[in-house]
């Protein structure tokens, strides 16, 4: 009787096995799904409307009527964007991690710490339309100008990736080992002396990934800069003036690309460089926590 | 065997001066009512039973327990005259006239040389001649400048266990403390590097004013020149070392000195 | 000994400290400026909330969250909108959460180091990095297009799957990891199968953190838009039944309503039709936060019983 239940356990155990290594299988299977469809249909453009990778990674006009697909205003507008988030975005995130990890006694984080939670949990539309209907006629009103353009996304980008930075740095501070912020107090060093030459240098690997991961979600972010860019399909010569990035050039057009037509090819050219970067910031991120050990 | 006082040690003074000192976790008496006068260029030891509150009594002295949230501490504790608890005083240069080197090794995951030079750096030394002066004159008060010089540029991370203890001590000797806490140094290392160690600490105390906690009775009978018992958090008693170890007042000394219980 | 203190001669020095006062003033603003960071970002947060408060507070009323968007007139309601939301959440996570839970069961309490593990979590990561627009742009090619759906719920459904699968993953790790090693060894120790463990032993303890990992991760899903517009479609289905159960039908979600109704502008009063569902979606974020850590909470002291 007792060997009649252990052997049904044994095949309960290996009818389990099965079901637990097929779902670990179905995220390879997604992934390679993914890459594959995007891969066949990003590569169209090239192979079969006979634009060169070349025109379009550098070429700065786009306009689909004339058969142009130059997709450098959208790289352009997606990088100054990002790196604006992450220029004001990195830092501040970094030190609010601090905040909270040296800082801040348990009752105030205890208070502040939903409130980050719930800044991750507001949808990109919603921090879109508070960029449109906010931030864009306040930047109006100083600049003079339109409003909107990179200055705008670069704004509302930098809040949105706040929550992930400042997670991820706290993590990264919290591991540095307390003997070496006893060590650096004794030997007279004021507590903020102890943080910025002990503790931001030894958690580094982990603030890297935080910052890279921070530009992950910047560079994939696509209604929160759509409402608040300009949409203007031109090279950003201005943080002020209307500008486009390769997300919300997307969205904006896919709708009305016609299927088959070298420019439904061209948009899904741009979503494959958007995930060969995505997964190129994936491998700096490893290799950033190897430098660690 | 016992060490008796050297005739050519530095005259008999005080260099600090405790006076009632408590300490408190929270609702816990961790350390009552405390008295000791600690002899310059001495080596004075803290002995007694694991959890008797040693550490802890040696964490007051450089206001460790100023980063502890819920510890509150009361008495004076003098340094040349002066209570390093005075309400006008700043911590950090108490701690920068009192060293301390913990139990297991803390080197920052940094170069053997920005160790050392992290204490002069911080105090305002800039130039970039006399660090290297400091660090190679720390570094041989330490015993690690040979093993250490050609590699100083490397990881303080690579170092043996031993090695990076001597670093850890070098990095204090660099701030030109006048006192120096040590928390069982040796107690985390093999015999050989311990009795390195305790070479070292005789070398010192011809500068410096040591105060070394230790749970090894005979290391405290090898180095140290006045020795302090505690148990539960009281002291009991402190005389010079081979008083404490061969005529000692108090029957509780005694019976900890004889091994009755641990 | 006399209580004389000691003057004899100092250790000679090689450098004099003189700059404590600059340090202890440097480190005071320091300290300060990391409190202003953090407040005003909470600060912001509260903008935030206000903001939307005070837009979209006039357009809410009974008409408003159950009624009918209109095309052309004033007077739309979102109603079919927010059934939307939640029927695909709700479809969402009847794919994810079986996957995601034993994937992150495999990781955390089976595999050890290997291939497999690697290939598993490289492409977990990469799934995680995945830009939405490109999900959105797959669910377009393969559930739209290849196989003939047109707009969808199902659809919809399955692209998001494919996009929350490494969150929900990651949830799922975090909560078997807060389980206690001590739980898996007298498990182990009493005879039972690693599956035993898992489903006795270390799930009910791990339910709490388990549970309000997914409700947090539900509130994402409720907002997303990106990845709904080309796969679950912009409109609703009209005919039958406002409240469609059908999953081959086209659904549009409250999130995606506010992008087409902002970006059409047909009707005369899309911007108070914009601020009201804006609102709407910020109060499901905060009910949504509120229930995951009120549930988890309860649910961690039903299960183990320690708060």
């Amino acid at each position: 009787m007792v060997a009649a239940r252990a052997n049904k356990a044994h095949r309960d155990e290996r009818i389990a096995l099965v079901f637990l290594m097929g779902s670990s299988g179905i995220f390879v299977l997604a992934m390679a799904t993914i890459l594959l469809f995007l891969l066949v249909n990003g590569t169209k453009l090239f192979y079969a409307d006979h634009v060169s990778p070349l025109a379009f990674l550098f070429g700065t006009e786009w306009d689909g009527d004339a058969g142009k697909f130059g997709a450098a205003p959208f790289i352009a507008g997606s990088i100054v964007a990002t790196g604006l988030a992450i220029l004001l975005g990195g830092p501040l995130g970094v030190a609010i991690g601090l905040f909270f990890s040296e800082l801040a006694p348990k009752r105030v984080a205890a208070a502040f710490k939903p409130a980050i939670e719930v800044l991750v949990g507001i949808p990109s539309i919603v921090y879109g339309w508070i960029g449109l209907t906010l931030l864009v006629p306040f930047l109006a009103t100083v600049t003079h100008t339109q409003g909107n353009g990179i200055l705008a996304a670069g704004l509302v980008l930098s809040i949105m990736i706040l929550p992930t930075v400042i997670s991820l740095s706290e993590d990264a501070l919290r591991v540095v080992p307390t003997a070496l912020r006893e060590g650096s107090a004794a030997l007279g060093a004021t507590r903020w002396e102890t943080m910025s030459r002990v503790l931001i240098p030894a958690a580094s690997s982990g603030l890297a990934v935080a910052v890279i991961l921070g530009i992950a979600r910047a560079i994939g972010e696509t209604l929160a800069v759509q409402l608040v860019l300009g949409n203007a399909p031109v090279m950003p010569k201005s943080l002020l003036m209307s500008a486009s990035a390769l997300t919300s050039e997307i969205v904006m057009e896919m709708g009305e690309a016609p299927d088959g037509s070298p420019f439904r090819h061209a948009l899904f050219s741009m979503a494959l460089l958007l995930l060969l970067v995505a997964m190129g910031l994936i491998v700096l991120i490893r290799l950033a926590l190897r430098k660690r050990t | 065997m016992l060490e008796t006082l050297d005739a050519k040690a530095a005259p008999l003074r005080n260099k600090m001066l405790i006076d009632d000192l408590n300490v408190y976790y929270g609702a816990f008496h961790a350390i009552k009512n405390a008295n000791l006068d600690v002899p310059d260029r001495r080596v004075m030891a803290l002995i007694g039973p694991s959890g008797c509150g040693k550490s802890t009594f040696l964490r007051a002295l450089n206001r460790m327990h100023d980063l502890t949230p819920g510890a509150r501490v009361t008495g004076t504790v003098t340094l040349d005259g002066n209570d390093i608890y005075a309400p006008d005083i700043d911590p950090v240069t108490v701690r920068h006239r009192i060293g301390m080197v913990f139990q297991r090794p803390n080197p920052f995951p940094k170069s053997i040389f920005e160790n050392v030079v992290y204490g002069p750096k911080i105090h305002g030394e800039h130039n970039a001649k006399r660090l290297v002066e400091i660090a190679e004159k720390s570094l041989r008060a330490a015993a690690l400048w040979d093993e250490a010089k050609d590699r100083l540029h490397k990881s303080a991370l690579e170092l043996s266990g031993g090695q990076q203890q001597r670093l850890c001590i070098a990095r204090v000797l660099a701030v030109e403390p006048e006192v120096i806490l040590m928390d069982e140094p040796a107690s985390a290392l093999d015999p050989i590097a311990t009795s390195k160690i305790e070479d070292l600490i005789g070398e010192l105390k011809k500068d410096y004013t040591v105060i070394i906690v230790t749970h090894s009775m005979q290391q405290a009978a090898r180095i140290s020149d006045f020795t302090t018992f505690f148990l539960l958090g009281d002291l009991i008693e402190v005389g010079t070392t081979s008083d404490i170890f061969t005529r000692p007042k108090d029957k509780r000394t005694e019976d900890y000195i004889t091994g009755r219980y641990g | 000994m006399a209580r004389a203190l000691s003057t004899a001669p100092p250790v000679a020095k090689t450098f004099v400290s003189s700059n404590a006062r600059s340090r202890r003033a440097i480190d005071k603003v320091a300290t300060a400026g990391l409190w202003i960071a953090a407040s005003a970002v909470v600060a912001l947060l509260l903008l935030f909330i206000g903001y939307l408060f005070w837009q979209g507070y006039s357009e809410i009323s009974w008409h408003f969250l159950t009624g009918y968007p209109q095309s052309a007139t004033a007077g739309g309601g979102v109603g079919p909108e927010i059934f939307n939301s939640f029927y695909i959440l709700v479809l969402t996570l009847t794919f994810t959460l079986p996957i995601s839970i034993l994937a992150g069961i495999y990781l955390q309490e089976y595999s050890g180091p290997g291939r497999f593990r690697d290939i598993v979590q490289f492409s977990a990561e990469s799934l995680a990095t995945v830009p939405s627009i490109v999900m959105a742009l797959f669910g377009l090619l393969v559930f739209v297009q290849i196989l003939g759906w047109h707009f969808s719920a199902l659809g919809g459904a399955l692209t998001l799957t494919f996009l929350n699968l490494p969150a929900m993953m990651r949830v799922t790790q975090q909560a078997l990891a807060s389980v206690p090693a001590t739980y898996r060894e007298a498990s182990m120790g009493l005879g039972a199968t690693k599956w035993q463990t898992v489903l006795r032993a270390i799930l009910p303890s791990a339910i709490g953190p388990l549970t309000t990992g997914v409700v947090l991760v539900s509130g994402r899903i409720f907002g997303e838009t990106a990845a709904l517009i080309f796969t679950a479609g912009s409109s609703v289905s009209y005919g039958a039944s406002a409240y469609d159960f059908n999953p081959f039908h086209t659904a549009e979600t409250l999130a995606v309503h506010l992008y087409s109704t902002q970006r059409e502008g047909l009707v005369p009063d899309a911007t108070q039709i914009a601020n009201g569902s804006a609102l709407v979606l910020l109060v499901m974020v905060l009910v949504f936060n509120v229930v995951a850590r009120v549930v988890g909470r309860q649910l961690t002291r039903r299960f183990t019983g320690k708060a």
